[in-house]
């Protein structure tokens, strides 16, 4: 029974690492426009960023797996739901990145522009490892949050670790069992997460406190 | 107008300093009002006044921190027009590259060690080796004593030491000038000398300086000239001695009282 709900580990995994990979990647532009002073791309940012995270992630699914075919699109349950959580990713690692630069002293800013440093490396080696810093810990939160709404991929078929509880617990007749396992399953995927990003977190924070 | 015309038709000698009718307003709220210096390469201007006056915002409009809203600024031998709508970056880019800052709050690299804060600039602005950025770190780090501290963390460092360090970050990219912003005014007053001993020295070796400063005996006895700013507007502009003892304005006298009689 065990390893029939673990088959279902590598899937979560994929899915999850998939979706916060490229919502990492996505987020950065749309920071950008997020904080851009063209009023228009900034709107549009914010619109993007406030109308995903307030839909819920499994009404996302639903709308991009059911709704899409009927016009255009047939996707396969695995790439709706990367698509589905990446999108909703991209919106909140915007949003974690956005606030990780404004905890930036505006001073880290002008020193840097003063020193004549322009826009890229300014970003990268002056802003970005001092944000990196001040995020790292909200972005384990959400890798972890993201694990777990996972889970919502077993409704449009996905066969991940909860799909295959589903399925185990249906044909024995022993769902406590089967989703206990999916439980353990999960915490078991989260802790090592939780530990490196705070082994991580206390490097960084070393590095900058103790000469 | 005439005689602005006049100015500008004489250049600044190279690393002088010449600012003409720099205007700076937020919507309607004018902060800066027809602002004008001319400095000789190697003079050093002390500007002083109560806060408000627009002092800290003059300083920062001259490598555009702040972006004023008419005027001209030329430093060496680059010009920025701000009546131009939109200064090319080209010349934006020379200006900061001819300008280093000292900030109040020091606003040193944090994750940075003293030696990186002082090569990474180089490395990335200038493209200098890390060899000769190191170097030149070396020979800076010596001159503001503080060699011994190269491989720590700002955070470990005083604030005196902290702005020795920063004055050393921006002298490492060779600038023809320095501007000051009040750079003592967050350090007590022992940390503050050896701040304003590092500064007597530059001084000394003839770099061209503008310090924003409440120090008025750094004012009196290091700098060539003095102007005095309230309001947003220059009260006077000349000699040190002068200045500072047989002010010609009204409220120069009463805010030399105000910050000498206490």
């Amino acid at each position: 029974m065990f390893a029939q709900i673990a088959a279902g580990v590598g899937m979560t995994v994929s899915i999850t690492g998939a979706s916060l990979l490229i919502g990492a990647l996505l987020g950065l532009p749309l920071v950008a426009a997020r904080r851009s002073a063209w009023t228009p791309l900034r709107t549009l940012a914010t619109a993007y960023i406030d109308i995903v995270r307030t839909i819920p992630p499994i009404t996302w699914l639903f709308l991009i797996y059911f709704g899409l075919p009927q016009y255009a699109l047939r996707l396969d349950s695995v790439s709706a739901s990367i698509i589905g959580f990446s999108m909703i990713a991209s919106a909140y690692m915007a949003e974690t990145y956005r606030s990780g630069l404004l905890s930036i002293p505006q001073g880290q800013w002008e020193a840097a522009t003063a020193l004549g440093m322009k826009f890229l490396p300014k970003t990268r080696y002056i802003i970005t490892p001092q944000a990196f810093k001040v995020t790292l810990p909200a972005i384990a939160a959400y890798a972890i949050s993201l694990l777990k709404d996972s889970a919502l991929a077993s409704t449009i078929g996905v066969h991940e670790i909860t799909y295959q509880a589903g399925l185990v617990s249906r044909a024995t007749h022993q769902g406590l069992l089967a989703f206990s396992i999916a439980g353990l399953l999960y915490i078991a995927m989260s802790i090592p997460l939780a530990l490196a990003a705070r082994r991580v977190d206390r490097v960084l924070r070393q590095k900058l406190e103790v000469a | 107008m005439e005689i602005a015309t006049e100015r500008a038709a004489s250049p600044p000698t190279v690393g002088g300093v010449k600012v003409l009718g720099l205007h700076k307003s937020y919507g309607k709220h004018a902060v800066l009002h027809d602002v004008n210096l001319d400095m000789a390469e190697g003079e050093v201007v002390s500007i002083i006044g109560p806060s408000g006056a627009g002092k800290s915002t003059f300083l920062r409009c001259l490598n555009y921190l702040e972006v004023p809203t008419a005027g001209t600024i030329t430093i060496g031998d680059t010009t920025v027009d701000a009546g131009a709508r939109r200064p090319d970056r080209a010349s934006l880019d020379r200006l900061r590259r001819v300008t280093g800052m000292v900030f109040q709050n020091f606003n040193l690299f944090p994750h940075l060690t003293v030696l990186e804060n002082i090569t990474l600039p180089q490395m990335k602005v200038l493209g200098r080796s890390r060899e000769e950025a190191n170097a030149v770190a070396d020979s800076l780090l010596n001159r503001v004593g503080l060699a011994a501290k190269s491989d720590q963390h700002p955070s470990r460092l005083s604030g005196g030491q902290q702005q020795r360090i920063a004055i050393a970050r921006a002298l490492a990219l060779s600038p023809k000038v320095m501007l000051f912003d009040e750079p003592t005014s967050a350090l007590d007053p022992e940390l503050g000398l050896e701040v304003l001993a590092v500064m007597r020295d530059l001084a000394d070796e003839g770099m061209t300086m503008i310090v924003v400063t409440h120090e008025m005996h750094f004012a009196r006895d290091v700098s060539d000239r003095v102007m005095v700013m309230a309001d947003g507007r220059v009260l006077e502009l000349g000699p040190s001695e002068q200045v500072m003892t047989a002010p010609t304005h009204e409220r120069t006298k009463k805010f030399l009282r105000a910050v000498l009689d206490r």
